[in-house]
Formats: structure tokens, sequence, C-alpha cells
């Protein structure tokens, strides 16, 4: 390979560009007129009457041994062609991501209410609905356990007996000696934190339509977030090779995390029923299954003292995280993990031990949600600052501000941070933007029925994967002979926008090819596997391969218009379709050039494989690299609460990212606006109520309430702070999931201010806070 | 049974069980897919059509009870003024992501704007409450139609 193909010199060379031609502008999506007019098409949209309906049985036992499945009567219904169970499984019946626990049909026992027994394959939709009520599973009702303490004490009533506990997965981080830390500190916070479930809601279900044959494969059309991912868990039920599956990931109503977990199995329930009866086979979960089944953000209780000296430096933290993982462990492990090495939040400690539960409860299970496991612990670490603040006389930024992490600062897994750490400066420009202190002062003169609060969180958010597991990123570019250009990736278009935004400005930017002649063909397992849509990666780790492919194709683009032009490859300029050779008025169109490639030899195709250099982990001390770098966030939220009502509304919300390079910034308001809303609803609106059976029983959207129009904040322009990552394409690092992990913490400090109490239990729906403030006789 | 009513401007007669769905018969026998199945609880507003010229959840409506009725969905409404403005506010204002439950909005969008309505923040944002958007927080949509409605002034 020649030296200018090499990946890191190309990384390197565009990380470093002084101008634009369209990086950095806030261009329309690809794809946002089709939206518009509701011709983009999703899953359902590729279902015709003729193919096979597949309906699913669900468990009605929070754990029980399962002794019969009887399907007689179901298969009587007209039109009704199979029932499936976990024997009918050619492959392996094992769908565990971190741990493998998780069989994709109940086998054996159920582990929670709304578990799959069976699936129902008819001819009709109506039959298949009628015939999966038919279906009679005779259980053997086991003892349960629902409350995760409780199910870290009991050995009699165990989720996996094979594990001998309750307990999924433990971590550790370990750093200096937290006794002296705390000996060392002249105030000392401690205090236990809940949070609660939240559900994804993407307004599009999960859905998979399996057609057998197509292509030469059996293709899945589905939402998943991760296409090779899928694949490989379609091909281990089915027992068949990777290659025989082809995913395509259409357009997809929503995503958040929730269809990295449940889009491979809805893929794989679809394939197996076409599989077996060589038809095409579509599943489509109602509202209420999608609700009652795929995997929700993690429930916790953080136990978190710290303590600080009376100059405001923190000292010791010393924390205990337990996530409820419900029925499996799915990603929970990596759940853990994520929180564990966050739990500081974005400070220098020097003392530090932090420790993780993860448990198995019989309830529905948890999962990858927009933050992963952050958006909690930061809550607990950031209502721990307001506290030592408080108990300091310190103004709460000040207070932050004198701890954060800055280059060349350590992190609790002692990670030296040496560059890219721009959240410091967020801070500051952000309090200053707000008008922090004063604004601070005059929400404290509301005193009647109405009080105001404003409230600060700051986060910090590991890029790629935690510790040292692989990480890489790929994409395929051709260019036709028309001199138009595609570049397949298995990035996915689920809202974020980064194929159809990003990444087609990456591809014209490098190229120099006008806009409309780049198209990102996204969501397939046919591009070369490019890591999952998940983790903010879209845009940082995952459009790396598309730099990089775009990048080998212009140095030979260059080379050629060189010899072309007479001039020098470092002097071939080409600007939205025009080759110039720089100060001699030479120049030819794209299409020429294109042209001459194809008359010439020149290969105008490319891929774009980058693995991410990391650093080592060692899991035993918990210490060492755990991300080669991090976003920063910082988010101000201003409420008025009712003291009547307990009700709180959010006035006013101003966030700040240090995310490196902002590619697209229209976009990445967008995600910061809705994370904000998503963030703000999990706060204040949305929750789960289980029955003593660990039931859902507000499995719909009447019951389950997300904001809308009416209940959203004023959301100012964010701060941006452009901290380069020297590996993200253009020095971008990761956005979507980042405004809201600071939202937990900044709308409950607020409420919190605006009360003058602690908040330790989230969600603040009305009756909490109404009940809060009752609490100890005050107001 | 069979039912008659206009879509879109022209005459249709299905054939419908007693118990379906407008959102059933135009996704599955009409081939309608600009209406989005969310919730089929009458929540999510992706399923918004207009039954004589009034926004309605066609997921909370029997296809029956359209008898004689006009429905009219995006996909009748490609060439209007009015959604032409919409669509190109929406695209121009980031107002889209996912792009499931953006043709609702702009079909609630477009009553609100027919109905000469004088437009407020506060209107827009309290007609448009039926619809949930779970990607952009709102507020370019709001954005989005408030420009329309402007533009149309002109």
């Amino acid at each position: 390979m020649a030296l200018t193909e090499d990946p890191y010199t190309l990384i390197s060379k565009w990380l470093h560009a002084k101008e634009f031609l369209v990086v950095g502008k806030g261009i329309a999506r690809a794809d946002a007129l089709d939206k518009a007019l509701g011709t983009a098409k999703f899953v359902e949209d590729y279902f015709q009457e003729g193919m096979l309906f597949v309906k699913q049985v669900l468990s009605t036992e929070p754990h029980a041994k399962i002794l019969r499945v009887r399907d007689e009567e179901a298969l009587k219904v007209p039109k009704v062609v199979k029932v499936f169970t976990a024997r009918d499984i050619p492959g392996e019946n094992q769908v565990g991501y971190a741990l493998p626990d998780q069989p994709l049909i109940a086998e054996g026992k159920v582990r929670y209410h709304g578990e799959l027994v069976a699936l129902v394959a008819a001819e009709d939709i109506d039959a298949a609905l009628r015939a999966a009520e038919l279906v009679k599973v005779d259980y053997d009702p086991l003892p349960y356990v629902l409350d995760p303490l409780e199910a870290l004490e009991r050995k009699d009533v165990l989720v996996h007996e094979e594990v001998g506990s309750n307990i999924a997965f433990r971590t550790k981080v370990r750093k200096g000696n937290v006794e002296e830390g705390f000996s060392e500190a002249d105030v000392i916070v401690e205090n236990e934190y809940r949070t609660h479930h939240q559900d994804h809601v993407y307004l599009e279900t999960e859905g998979a339509l399996a057609i057998p044959g197509l292509d030469g494969r059996l293709t899945v059309v589905t939402a998943a977030q991760y296409p090779h991912l899928a694949q490989s868990i379609i091909a281990r039920v089915l027992g068949v090779p990777a290659s025989s599956i082809k995913v395509v990931v259409p357009f997809m109503g929503g995503g958040f995390g929730g269809k990295d977990d449940e889009g491979p199995l809805t893929a794989a329930k679809a394939a197996l029923v076409a599989h077996l009866t060589g038809r095409p086979a579509f599943i489509l979960y109602t509202r209420e299954e999608s609700l009652r089944m795929h995997p929700k953000r993690e429930a916790t209780i953080i136990k978190y003292k710290s303590g600080a000296t009376k100059d405001g430096k923190l000292t010791a933290i010393d924390v205990k995280i337990i996530h409820d993982t419900g029925a499996y462990a799915n990603r929970g492990p990596f759940i853990l993990w994520r929180a564990t090495v966050h739990a500081s939040g974005p400070y220098e400690v020097p003392h530090a031990r932090v420790e993780g539960y993860c448990v198995y409860t019989n309830k529905v299970y948890q999962g990858s949600f927009r933050g992963f496991g952050n958006p909690s612990v930061q809550f607990a670490a950031e209502m721990q600052m307001n506290e030592l603040a408080r108990k300091l006389g310190m103004d709460p930024v000040e207070f932050r501000l004198k701890n954060m992490l800055r280059p060349g600062s350590r992190t609790i897994t002692n990670q030296l941070l040496e560059e890219s750490v721009g959240i410091a400066e967020a801070v500051e420009k952000l309090a200053e933007k707000v008008n922090w202190a004063k604004r601070r002062a005059e929400c404290e003169s509301f005193k009647g029925r109405y009080r105001r609060g404003i409230g600060i969180g700051v986060a910090w958010h590991g890029i790629s994967t935690s510790r040292g597991v692989p990480d890489w990123s790929n994409a395929y570019v051709k260019i036709d002979k028309d001199g138009s250009v595609s570049m397949f990736t298995g990035i996915v278009e689920m809202g974020q926008g980064s194929p159809n935004s990003s990444h087609r400005q990456i591809v014209a930017e490098i190229l120099g090819a006008p806009l409309e002649k780049v198209k990102v063909v996204f969501g397939t397992s046919d591009a070369p596997d490019a890591g999952a849509t998940h983790a903010s990666r879209g845009t940082s780790i995952g459009a790396i391969g598309v730099l990089v492919a775009a990048a080998r194709v212009r140095e030979r683009l260059n080379k050629l218009a060189a010899e072309l032009l007479g001039c020098k490859p470092e002097d071939v300029e080409i600007k939205n379709g025009v080759v110039r050779a720089k100060g001699t008025g030479k120049e030819l169109s794209w299409d020429e050039l294109i042209k001459q490639a194809y008359a010439r030899g020149v290969d105008l195709s490319a891929t774009g494989y980058f693995f991410l250099p990391k650093g080592k982990f060692n899991d035993e001390l918990g210490q060492g690299q755990a991300y080669p770098a991090f976003s920063y966030v910082a988010m101000i939220a201003e409420v008025e609460v009712d003291t009547w009502t307990g009700k709180v509304r959010v006035l006013r919300i101003w966030p700040a990212l240090a995310a490196g390079r902002i590619i697209n910034p229209q976009q990445v308001e967008g995600q910061i606006e809705g994370a904000a809303v998503q963030g703000m609803g999990y706060v204040l609106m949305e929750q789960f109520v289980f029955d003593n059976k660990g039931r859902i029983l507000n499995a719909d959207l009447t019951d389950y309430v997300v904001p809308t129009t009416l209940d959203i904040p004023e959301i100012e322009k964010p701060v941006y702070v452009e901290d380069l990552f020297k590996y993200g394409p253009f020095g971008a690092k990761g956005v979507g999931e980042m405004a809201l992990i600071p939202a937990p913490a900044a709308i409950a400090g607020a409420v919190s201010h605006a009360l003058g109490k602690p908040i330790t239990k989230l969600p603040l729906t009305p009756e909490a806070v109404y009940f809060e403030l009752r609490k100890g006789g005050s107001t | 049974m069979k039912v008659s009513f206009i879509l879109n401007g022209e005459p249709v007669t299905v054939d419908v069980k007693p118990n379906e769905t407008l959102l059933d018969t135009l996704r599955l026998k009409l081939n309608i897919k600009s209406v989005k199945r969310g919730c089929e609880r009458a929540e999510c507003g992706a399923c918004t059509v207009l039954v004589d010229g009034r926004p309605t959840y066609s997921c909370n409506l029997l296809t029956a009870q359209v008898e004689g009725k006009e429905v009219t969905t995006l996909e009748g409404l490609r060439d209007d003024p009015i959604v032409k403005e919409l669509t190109s506010k929406f695209v121009e204002r980031g107002a889209i992501q996912c792009g499931f439950c953006t043709p609702g909005f702009i079909i609630t969008a477009y009553a609100l704007l027919k109905s000469g309505k004088e437009l407020t923040p506060e209107n827009v944002k309290k007609m448009l409450e039926g619809n949930i958007c779970r990607c952009t927080g709102y507020k370019k949509i709001i954005e989005a139609v408030t420009a329309a409605a402007e533009a149309l002034k002109k």
C-alpha cells in the first residue's frame, strides 16, 4: 500500500484541514423530503398480504417451569400454518449478548411476565391473533424475586440456577486509598439514590420481514441498529453460515438503543419462521408487546459517599452501584461497566472505590438506552456535588470547576487525558451565557405557591466500547462512470442522520464531488462491518471508515488530476465538482476526471478499515484506559414547581457540548433538543407500574406518558467547544446520547434548589414532589 | 361488508370486516403508506388523516364509519401549496429525524393552516399536542410550522 493510503496519515491530514466546503454547515438531510411526504419506507411498508404473519405468545408467569405448550386448539383455526416453540430451533437457542444466558424462545422455564414462549404463523393477521390466544401453556409456578436488594440476598430463589446466585456480573474501580481520602475530607456527603426504568417509545414498534431465497440468501428486512449483529444472531439461531443471511435495515422509526437489543431478536423470529416454512414471514410487535418485552433503561440503586476539603477539592468517593438487570444480563455487564468507570462524574478524584452489581430479578430485562448506564450515575454524582457545595458554602458551578477534568488530568481509572478535554471551558461559557449567579439569586426570590429553581448537570461519556474491547470502522466507496458516488456502510438511519447528513458531507468534502452526486447506502450487511449504530458512534467511530475510504480515492484522483493538469498532486483542488490546478487557471470538470480515471486504469473503489488503537485495562484492579476519548456535556435547567400540586415545569434549558468537530450544527442541535426532552420525560413523567407478579400494568401510550408539545421548555442554542479528537473524522466525537446524560442531574438539581431539599429519587412526578414537600412537615 | 368513501378525491369501494380500522384498510388494502402505525390507541398521531377536513386518528376509527365521507392523506396533498410549504420548511429547519411521525404532523399542521386561524407559538403547540415525536423534542417542528404560516401569509 502506498504511504498516502495509510489510514493514520489520511485521518490526520483531514483533521488539520483549514477550510471546509460542507463540513460544519447545517445542510439539509438527504432523506428529509421523502420522510416529509411519507414516501420513505419503513419495515412495515414492505409487508403485503399473502405473506405469513407471525404472532407471539407471551408468558403470563414471572417464573415458572414450562410443562407443556398445547397448540391443538390453535391449529384448528383456519389459515393457521404452525406453532413454533424452542424445540423447533434448528441452531442454537442462545441470544445473550454479554453472557450466554438468554434463549430466543423460552426453554424449560420462563423468567419474566411477558417472555416469548411460542410463535404462531398464519396466512392472515386475524387468524394469527386468534390462534395465539388459543395456545395454552401449562406452567409449574416457581417462587420469584422482583426486588434487586432481596435478589442479592436470596440463595433459595435463583433466576438462573447455574449461576449459583442472582449476581450476573460484578465490576470495580480502585484508585488510591479511599480511607485516607476520607480522613483528609472536611465535609462528607452520603446518600442512596434510586432511578427507574424508562422505555424508548420509538414511534415505530419492532418488526421484521424475512424472505427466503431473495438475492440467493435468506434476506431479512428489519429494524436493527447493527445489521451485522442481526446477521450473526440469525445465523446462530438457524445453524447456518452468516454468509447465507442478508440483513437490510431500511429507514427506522427511532431506535435510541432499544433496537440494538431487540432488533436482532425480532429479525431472528421472522427468519426462523421463513427458514422453516420456506415462505416470506412478517412479524410486527404491537405497542403493548413492545412495552412488555423489550429491554428498558436500567433501574438502579446507587449508594454514594464523597468527601471534599474546605477549600473545595474532592478527596474521595466510595460508590456502590446496583443495576436491576431483570431476567437476563443482555448488555447489562457493559452498561454496568460504563456506569462504574464514569461514577465520579467529569472530575478529578484522588481516591476512588466503585463496586458494581448487575442483579437478576424476575422482571423485564434491562438494556441499551441513550446514555447506557450513565444518566443514572451522573445524576447521583451531581447530586453529591450539589450537597458538597452547599455544605461548603460554595457556588455549585465554582465548586465543580475546581475539580473538573482538564488536559493532563487523570480519571478514576488512572487514565491520563492528554487532549480533547473541553469541558471546563464549556461550563465557564455556559455559566456566563446563563448569568448563573444572578439567575440563581432571582429564583430564590420566588416565595409563594410557585417556586423557581435552577440546576446544573455536567457529564462525560466515553467514546467507543468500554475498556480494551476491540472497536473498528469500515465502509466501501465506489464512483460510477457518470461521476455519481456510492458509499456503503453498515451504520443505520434511525433518525440520528449520520448516513444522510454527516457521512454524505464527509464524502462530498473529501472527494470535492457535488453533494447531489453523493449517495450513502446505509444499514446493509453487504457493506463492510462498521460496528453498531450505538454509543454515539454513527458520526464518530462509524464515519472514520467513510473518511478513510473517500480519502484513499481522493489521493488517486489528485495524482490523476495532477497528470492531466500538469501540476503537483498537492496543488490539485476539487471543489463542488470543479477540478483545478492551484494558481494556474487550468481546470476540468468532475465528470471528465472520472471518465479519465476509467480510461486510464485508476481504481475508483476503496474500503476504509480502521482499527481503533486502545490502551490496556485491568479488570481485576479496575485501572487503565477506559475509552480512547470522552465527549463532554453540560446542561443548566430552570424549573417552576407548583407547591400545591407538586407539578414541575421545566421553563428553560441551556446546553453546552464539548464533542469535537461539529459536522452538521443543525443535526447536532436536533440531537441535543431531542435528548433533552427525552431526558425531561424520564425525570418528570415516564415510569412503569409493576404488579406483584412483575407484570407491567401500563403497557400502552395512554398510561405510559411521554412529553408532547405542551410539555417542552425553551431550549437555547448550544455552546460548543470543539475539542478535536485525533482519530475522529475531522475530529468529531460522539453527540447522539450526550444531552440526555446530564438532564436528570440538571432538572432534579433545579427542583432541589426550588424546594430547598436534596433529591435522591426519580421520577419527579407531581405526586412524588407533592409528598416530598410534605415530608417532615415543611411548606 | 362493502364501504364506499372518497379517498384523496377519488371514490373507492372496499370490502372490509366490521371491526376493521381505517388505518388497516388504508395501509393493507389501499396502499396508503404515509399513514403510520404507532400506538393503535389514539395517542401518538402517526396515523392522522383528514376525515371531511378534520384531523382524525385512523387507528381509532372503523372503516365502516367513513361511509360516504371524504378521507385525505398526504398521498392526495403532495401538490397542495400549503403542504409544499410545510414540507419545505420541515426539510429546511431540520424538523425531521426518523421521519415516522412526520406525515402525521404535516397533516395536522395542514389542517391548522387551512383553518385560517391566527397563529401564535402557543396555539401551534396546542394544535400539535396530539402528535408525538420522540426524536426532535418538537422545537424545530414548531419552528417549521410557524415559518410555513409566515411564508404563506406573504
